[in-house]
């Protein structure tokens, strides 16, 4: 995944590396909605990581992952270009706001499997959208993408161990926020109001 | 297995990342736990619900055509 090749121009060859590439147009641009919360900006980024991947056309390996090939480039022209650099593996997996929420261990933050799904779609995107970017990304790549743990350490470019952790409070404070978001609409009841 | 043990592979049970060993343990310790088979529930819904909102719409046709423009 790391872009070292010289930059490539057989026309044969480009003329399937594009339609492979642009198959993926979708999803990519549904990612870079999801990273940079803005339509505009969504279009730059996927635009530029197309850009950029036909450039280095030849340091992909034809019949290997081409959607986490084009991941990763866009994902670090995204910490490039917006957040000013890729981010260092950092304190955000020891956070001590969601190990807090994690030793809570309250029954009544434990919302019932349904509940999820009389929450309107634009409130779980509103919710993913709010997970800081090293948390979204990692939902983005293995709980909407599907990536496996592997292939999501090599576009992130860290260990497996560290996708776990982050997946994990990802999920806790998704968790937390759909609930909050489920009680405060009137979904569900607290089970203190409701005992 | 126990509940702790189980817990902490939730996420890897979840997301199909176990060995056939240990994804039959967690299911054995689930049929018998309904705490942390209510837990593993939640997971399973919050994972489909947030790909089944997250996964729709398009890229605008003007981005599309563009793009055929500038890579052909």
């Amino acid at each position: 995944m790391v872009l070292v090749a010289e930059p490539a121009a057989d026309t044969n060859r480009g003329d399937s590396f594009v339609e492979e590439a642009i198959a993926h147009l979708d999803t990519l641009y549904r990612g870079a909605l999801r990273l940079t919360r803005d339509p505009a900006r969504a279009e730059d980024l996927v635009q530029d990581t197309y850009v950029r991947a036909l450039r280095y056309q030849n340091s992909y390996q034809a019949g290997t992952n081409m959607k986490a090939w084009l991941f990763a480039i866009m994902r670090n022209l995204f910490w490039d270009r917006f957040k000013g650099g890729r981010p260092e593996d950092v304190s955000l997996d020891g956070d001590s706001q969601f190990a807090l929420y994690d030793t809570l261990k309250d029954p009544s933050a434990m919302p019932e499997a349904d509940v999820l799904d009389r929450i309107a779609a634009e409130e779980v995107v509103k919710a993913v959208e709010q997970l800081p970017e090293l948390h979204r990304e990692v939902v983005l790549l293995v709980d909407v993408e599907g990536f496996s743990y592997k292939d999501a350490a090599e576009v992130l470019g860290v260990p497996i161990g560290t996708v776990m952790s982050r997946l994990h409070r990802a999920r806790r404070q998704l968790q937390k926020l759909l609930y909050d978001y489920a009680q405060e609409s009137g979904i569900v009841h607290s089970k203190e109001e409701g005992a | 297995m126990n509940c702790t043990d189980c817990l902490e592979r939730l996420d890897q049970y979840v997301d199909r990342e176990l060995t056939d060993e240990e994804l039959d343990q967690v299911r054995r310790h689930l049929a018998d736990c309904p705490p942390c088979e209510d837990l593993f529930r939640l997971k399973m819904n919050m994972r489909r619900v947030v790909k089944v909102c997250c996964d729709q719409g398009v890229a605008p046709e003007a981005l599309r055509s563009r793009l055929r423009q500038i890579l052909y």
